[in-house]
């Protein structure tokens, strides 16, 4: 009797793990596969990128362009989380298994560098290529691209930072052309006009606030590093004039009153959320790629670009920028299919049909020749705010962020320096006189380790 | 019928928890009898039952003991992921001491941590326990749902707290702002990020208040009834039964909270967008240790860091277990 039990216990629950079994496999099934290889014969390219979404698409679009304009190789793009994306290809590259190209857009180059993940590119073309691209190079795309006289990312789209405003406000406000202010102080002053309060001074209109301390330093001077000297400059004037001006702003409206007014809106949205679009804002500073999406979510919204204007004494066409850069880590199987997909998506070799490409993701261009071509030319004039962004490219005074092994570090000590004086917790001298410290600490800690830098 | 039956074998089980916890630290005095019970025909049997655990041990050894193992060396090099490790004998450890302002400040945050949110989730834990405990109708519906947070994944239930927290359009300053009460800007501010995250552990309570739930129903109600007769209130029940015959419960939920504690990342992580929140105030030991290793590729520096940890949780989880003959009962 008990054995019966036992073998009918048995038999359901065999009956249970099979009909598990079966919803199992109909699941994977209907899952989507993995697509197969439409170019088999070719060398395959492996190509790792960030992007997701809407961009995803773009980006697979110029793979597929790519593929189709040569019969050797076959670019695979795949997208990988960006919030791993970095520990992801690190390992990759230690496991011996790396992507062969990769495109990145945080800070990575000094630090992947010294850590010998990356390949020099300078050294997979001609010398008179090298020096022609060198010379032909926006000044930011160098900036972002080199390290220690190398070149180890092509950028294929800049982003770069600039104000949006809205040209009814200003008239509202008392702005008769329409126009920016001259200077930084002037728009400050705008600003502080266009500011609202709810009947608690609770804060629920923007006038102007500028980025983080990281963006606002190339309006005062160099920034955080001398290019000409390759030095690391903390506290210096300049610095500190871009850190009060910050902590002024924030102090006059009540950092706490910012920080929950910030809090309630999405600042970070790609879509109609952004506070832009949805009139918290009149003038804010935001990169290009806000172009294309004002056109797609907002297309009746009336709004003009400007670069930020200069502090008095300050710099002209300044600001900060980033890049999305391609890079091929060392251990790369097949590097020369690689770098035909750089030069392909890049233009250094085709810049005209390049800058197709670069206007299908509202990119900036890595030189004036791509500009200059008749597809992106087309562009700025279906976009005509997204020319204040490319006349700002051949500016000395963009930066972005210092090339030092311990890139990462100094951005996010950078952010905590500014944080601390914004909320006025620290003195502006306090908060950058710590930095420094900060980083003296750190170079003492990598010297004892024996790193050069 | 049927309904009572299941209840009372889901009773037997809990019970069954509680008496399998309450004699947690006894195994190892029985080892000398275990021993001179063990013959070469066991010897075979367990063979075979080792043969079947052995893709566990396997990957056990491969992936965690001697990485285990290696971090030790790794400790004292240089070492970022990529090259090869360069030994630089103490500087790991001797930085971290001595020049790593940074560090400091991330064990003083885990510590405060440890010291609030433990004491706090025991507390919290045990309460309601004790609520749950009560023969109330429908008793088995309020347990399940003060337990299903706590099987809620932990980057979830973060993104959640992002929005219920929110100082504009959050949950809670809503309500409060609905009695004209101003809530704190939560995660915004250097004073109530912290406090948000130690708050925010309480959701997940559920998980410990289960085992203090199991080692309530292991109590003898005998007891109850001995010291009713000899005139016993409530809280004297509570004093001298309840909770010396939970401290078995109670003890092992210290330990394991500690250590967790300890390991304190994933919230802090998704919650302040991986950064060390407002003036570091969020800047956890295991998130500096996370940023040294992953995104300053600092594996040396950061193998130090965890032996650190290893030797200060063993430190503080050792004292507790020296401590618990003290004041854990184990009912006997």
């Amino acid at each position: 009797m008990a054995i019966d039990q036992t073998s009918a216990r048995a038999g359901r629950t065999l009956l249970v793990l099979g009909i598990l079994a079966f919803v199992g496999l109909v699941i994977s099934f209907a899952l989507p596969k993995p697509a197969e290889r439409l170019y088999p014969e070719r060398i395959p390219v492996r190509f790792w990128h960030m992007w997701t979404a809407e961009w995803k698409a773009v980006v697979d679009d110029i793979a597929d362009r790519f593929n189709k304009s040569q019969d050797k190789y076959e670019v695979i793009a795949l997208s990988i989380p960006p919030s791993g994306g970095e520990t992801k290809f690190v390992l990759a590259v230690a496991g011996g298994d790396p992507p062969d190209v990769m495109a990145q857009w945080n800070p990575v180059i000094p630090s992947w560098v010294d850590s010998g993940l990356l390949q020099p590119l300078d050294e997979m073309m001609p010398p008179a290529q090298w020096r022609q691209l060198h010379s032909d190079m926006y000044p930011i795309a160098r900036k972002i691209g080199m390290y220690k006289d190398h070149l180890y990312g092509v950028t294929v789209g800049l982003d770069l930072w600039a104000c949006y405003y809205r040209p009814d406000d200003l008239r509202a406000a008392g702005v008769p052309d329409d126009r920016l202010p001259p200077t930084l102080e002037e728009l400050f002053a705008l600003g502080a006009r266009l500011d609202r309060f709810d009947d608690h001074k609770n804060l629920t209109h923007l006038g102007f606030l500028p980025e983080g301390y990281l963006h606002t330093t190339p309006l005062f001077g160099n920034g955080f590093y001398d290019w000409e000297s390759g030095k690391l400059t903390i506290y210096t004037p300049d610095n500190l004039r871009a850190l009060q001006t910050l902590a002024d702003a924030y102090q006059r409206l009540g950092f706490d009153n910012v920080s929950r007014f910030q809090a309630g809106i999405d600042q970070s949205s790609f879509s109609a959320g952004w506070p832009f679009i949805s009139g918290h804002y009149s003038i804010c500073v935001d990169g290009q790629w806000r172009v294309e999406q004002l056109a797609q979510y907002a297309p009746n919204l009336q709004y003009k670009t400007a670069p930020l204007p200069a502090p008095t004494g300050g710099r002209p066409l300044a600001s900060f920028a980033g890049g999305n850069f391609m890079i091929i880590p060392k251990g790369a199987r097949c590097p020369a299919g690689a770098w035909e997909f750089v030069k392909f998506w890049s233009g250094i070799e085709n810049p005209e049909r390049a800058a197709e490409l670069y206007t299908k993701g509202g990119w900036l261009p890595l030189m004036p020749a791509i500009t200059n071509a008749p597809a992106y030319q087309a562009y700025l004039k279906k976009y005509p705010q997204f020319k204040t962004f490319v006349d700002m490219l051949p500016s000395e005074n963009i930066q972005t962020t210092p090339p030092v092994p311990y890139t990462i570090y100094l951005t996010d000590r950078v952010s905590v320096c500014g944080d601390l004086a914004m909320r006025g917790l620290q003195t502006c001298e306090e908060a950058l006189r710590g930095l420094e410290k900060e980083i003296a600490q750190e170079q003492a800690r990598r010297k004892e380790f024996g790193y050069a830098d | 019928m049927g309904s009572a039956l299941q209840t009372n074998a889901g009773l037997d089980t809990l019970k069954g928890v509680g008496s399998l916890l309450k004699r947690l630290p006894t195994p190892l005095c029985h080892l000398d009898g275990y021993r001179a019970r063990y013959d070469d025909a066991d010897m075979k049997r367990h063979l075979v039952g080792y043969a079947f655990i052995s893709p566990w041990l396997i990957g056990f050894a491969v992936f965690t003991a001697v990485p285990f193992v290696i971090s030790i060396y790794l400790s004292f090099t240089r070492y970022n992921v990529v090259t090869e490790p360069v030994w630089v004998g103490a500087v790991n450890y001797r930085t971290l001491l001595a020049h790593d302002p940074l560090f400091w400040k991330a064990m003083g945050i885990t510590l405060k941590y440890a010291a609030i949110a433990v004491p706090l989730g025991i507390f919290t834990g045990v309460a309601l326990a004790l609520l749950l405990n009560l023969e109330i109708r429908g008793i088995a519906i309020y347990r399940t749902i003060f337990y299903l947070p706590s099987i809620v994944p932990v980057v979830a239930t973060s993104v959640v707290f992002l929005w219920i927290l929110n100082p504009q359009i959050g949950l809670v300053n809503g309500i409060l702002r609905s009695v004209d009460i101003i809530g704190p800007n939560w995660l915004g501010s250097e004073d109530w990020a912290f406090t948000s995250l130690v708050l925010m552990g309480l959701w997940g309570v559920g998980g410990s208040m289960i085992i203090y739930l199991a080692g309530l129903k292991d109590i003898p109600y005998t007891l109850y009834e001995a010291a009713m007769i000899d005139g016993a209130n409530a809280w004297h029940r509570m004093r001298h039964i309840t909770l010396p015959m939970l401290t078995p419960v109670i003890f092992f939920n210290l330990v394991m909270g500690v250590i967790s504690a300890f390991q304190y990342f994933t919230q802090a992580y998704v919650i302040m967008d991986a950064t060390s929140g407002p003036n570091d105030s969020t800047l956890f030991y295991a998130l500096h240790l996370f940023n040294r290793a992953w995104r300053y590729l600092d594996m040396g520096y950061a193998s130090a860091m965890a032996w650190i940890l290893f030797v200060l949780v063993m430190t503080v989880t050792l004292t507790i277990f020296r401590s618990h003959r003290r004041w854990v009962h184990y009912g006997n």
